[in-house]
């Protein structure tokens, strides 16, 4: 073969070889065998549900006229003060001894979550009866346990994590309740009779979150105040007559959320704080201008909020949500009656003080709350921190001492923590160190979240099935 | 008849050597006897002790692991808003890419009816990374969890995984009963305390 030859085929074939390599590489499609993860792809369909039709409050049935009466009344989420704390004179146990705390009664309940008020003497619990498929709400002697009445109204619900979440809110004259699918009722507390009702999903348009409706109603006066999220963020409505007095728009179209609505006062000015999917707001609580937005912001957006808003002394507004998303603080500041907000902190669920469902204590300069499953080494710990700094702890209850998802109660300088298969535990109330004086099981428990009620020293509680009444006074 | 040679020390060596011929083989027979007719172990994880610390997807000599993501239907609540299958705070509740939390998509959401979803592992792209049971545990019931799948395990002597996990949640267990999945196996007290 002549030279020139070869050294054409020594340099052509490589150069053949290398130009169609390449040629290959350029027109393959290296992702030819990757699926596209797209949206809808669990073929959810639009449910096209007929929404059957709801009579609100349509029956009632009373079982006994008996007159009773207590000292101490719980009459709404998180007690008179709305912080959780009872402030009765009542001396409370500090040991359950061998044989446990007094059981004073047990009621069967449908699946929830629904904590009880008591007023003068009575329980109301909002409750979901499954066997006859009606969303009912119970009034029991708190002596006895004996049920006085109830009120009911047909409701098909799926299991969803339980059904019943809110706690009636009750005063002198009236009871309101809120159900799973946010149908507002309210009632004559004397007589039980229906004064009016609202259905937040055929009037605002409202969204029922995950799991049902969470959020506790709150009698302010002779005012409902209530979040309905949709067409209005929040409203009030005269709490005899039923009509809606004031409507806060809804124009970021935020949603209703697990969290209830926070009165508070700051520089001089009732508000209501609310902390919505979509954002936390400030509507102003009193004057002709009732509710009229003070302050937002939407910084605080989570697809799952249940903790209610912790509202400081010092304008400092504590936030928590669960599934992931962690807490944030914010700082309310007032000029010449313009509010503001600034972002102290914003920090994930491991790096400080958090919650997941239940409403953190403050008390005397200190909060305190349960950590949630996914705050690292201190997960399902009852912790203090100094308002100061949120991401410091000042004690925690350690390794041996976890709870879960279940309420806490401050009484009598100490703290009653449920977990989530109904062991009680006492600690004594201390800003520097986790005092542990004594734990009972009190039954076998499931998912024991449902907040507690504690009036003349009777503590009422629940599991998802079963409520309880036990005696705490020493 | 009387022995004549006095018992020396060539005898006792010889002795000796003969007897610990016959231990020596006795033992091997023994212990071959005992393999072929006693139970076989197989390495598995306790669900109730790990913590998803990730690393039966790093260490396992397998690529991918032999640790698969399992799910015990009977314990889901099949949510909507599932912790397993969303990453925290995700934008939407979604199939999309963006909103999911296993990095291999091995979960499959199916809608059955309002509210309800289904949650189906596929194994082939699971890789035992464990964060859907971070979520799921965190968030949910605690229905996935991991297991060591005996198809595809080597059951080395040492397992790898067994020798780096944090929470000791891996242990032998009789390859009559291989498995420890939730809803079936019930988390002991002893594990409970710790």
């Amino acid at each position: 073969m002549p030279a020139r030859n070869k050294y054409v085929l020594l340099f052509m074939l490589p150069l053949i070889a290398i130009t169609s390599l390449s040629f290959w590489w350029l027109i393959r499609d290296p992702t030819q065998q990757f699926e596209l993860r797209q949206p809808d792809m669990d073929g959810r369909k639009n449910s096209g549900i007929v929404r059957e039709k709801i009579n609100i409050g349509e029956f009632f049935e009373r079982f006994s006229d008996k007159t009773v009466s207590s000292t101490e009344n719980w009459p709404r989420f998180r007690g008179i003060d709305f912080d959780n704390i009872c402030k009765s004179e009542i001396k409370l146990i500090d040991r359950f001894g061998p044989s446990g705390p007094k059981i004073v009664w047990t009621k069967d309940l449908g699946e929830g979550h629904a904590g009880p008020a008591i007023y003068q003497g009575a329980v109301y619990v909002l409750d979901y009866d499954e066997e006859e498929k009606a969303e009912m709400l119970r009034c029991f002697e708190l002596k006895t346990g004996n049920e006085l009445w109830r009120r009911w109204y047909g409701l098909n619900l799926k299991r969803n994590h339980g059904m019943s979440r809110t706690i009636p809110a009750v005063d002198e004259k009236y009871i309101l309740t809120l159900g799973p699918t946010s149908q507002v009722m309210c009632l004559d507390r004397v007589s039980g009779n229906l004064l009016w009702s609202l259905d937040f999903t055929t009037e605002y348009g409202t969204e029922i979150p995950f799991w049902y409706t969470g959020q506790c109603p709150l009698l302010d006066g002779e005012e409902a105040v209530l979040a309905p999220g949709g067409k209005a963020l929040l409203i009030g409505v005269d709490a005899q007559s039923g009509e809606v007095i004031w409507e806060t728009p809804n124009e970021m179209g935020w949603k209703m959320s697990h969290s209830s609505i926070m009165p508070f006062v700051f520089a001089g000015i009732k508000m209501y704080v609310y902390s919505a999917i979509g954002g936390v707001v400030g509507v102003r609580a009193e004057g002709t201008r009732k509710g009229e937005i003070l302050w937002q912001t939407n910084e605080w957006k989570h697809q799952v909020v249940a903790p209610s808003p912790v509202c400081l002394p010092d304008g400092k507004i504590f936030l928590a949500a669960g599934y992931g998303a962690g807490s944030m603080v914010i700082q309310l500041n007032e000029n010449n009656g313009s509010f503001s907000v600034d972002i102290l902190a914003e920090y994930e669920t491991k790096d400080g003080l958090s919650s997941e469902q239940q409403t953190p204590i403050y008390h005397d300069g200190y909060i305190y709350s349960v950590l949630p499953k996914d705050a690292g080494p201190l997960r399902n710990q009852f912790v203090c921190v100094d308002p100061q700094n949120f991401n410091q702890f000042v004690w925690s209850s350690g390794q041996a001492d976890r709870f879960g998802l279940g309420p806490y109660i401050l009484a009598d300088d100490k703290f009653f923590i449920l977990d989530d298969q109904a062991v009680l535990t006492i600690a004594q109330v201390s800003n520097n160190r986790y005092i542990p004086l004594d734990q009972y099981k009190l039954f076998d428990g499931h998912d024991s979240w449902g907040p507690f009620a504690l009036a003349d020293g009777l503590l009422i509680l629940r599991d998802s099935k079963k409520m309880m009444c036990i005696d705490l006074r020493t | 008849m009387e022995r004549t040679k006095p018992y020396n020390r060539r005898d006792f060596l010889d002795g000796g050597m003969r007897m610990s011929l016959a231990l020596g083989l006795g033992g091997v027979g023994g212990l071959l006897l005992s393999n072929s007719t006693g139970e076989d172990w197989v390495w598995q994880i306790d669900p109730f002790k790990c913590t998803q610390c990730g690393r039966c997807a790093d260490e396992c000599v397998l690529t991918p692991s032999a640790v698969k993501c399992v799910h015990a239907f009977d314990l889901c609540g099949y949510c909507d808003l599932c912790g397993g299958f969303f990453l925290p705070d995700a934008n939407d509740l979604n199939t999309g890419a963006e909103n999911q939390l296993c990095p291999t998509s091995a979960i499959e959401r199916k809608y059955i009816e309002e509210p309800y979803f289904e949650y189906v592992v596929n194994e082939e792209l699971c890789i035992g990374c464990s964060k859907c049971v971070k979520g799921c545990s965190s968030f949910g019931n605690g229905s996935l969890h991991l297991q060591i799948k005996h198809d595809l395990c080597k059951n080395c002597n040492v397992c790898a995984i067994a020798r780096l996990c944090p929470s000791d949640a891996i242990a032998r267990l009789p390859a009559s009963e291989p498995y420890l999945v939730k809803g079936d196996f019930i988390e002991s007290e002893s594990t409970r305390s710790e």
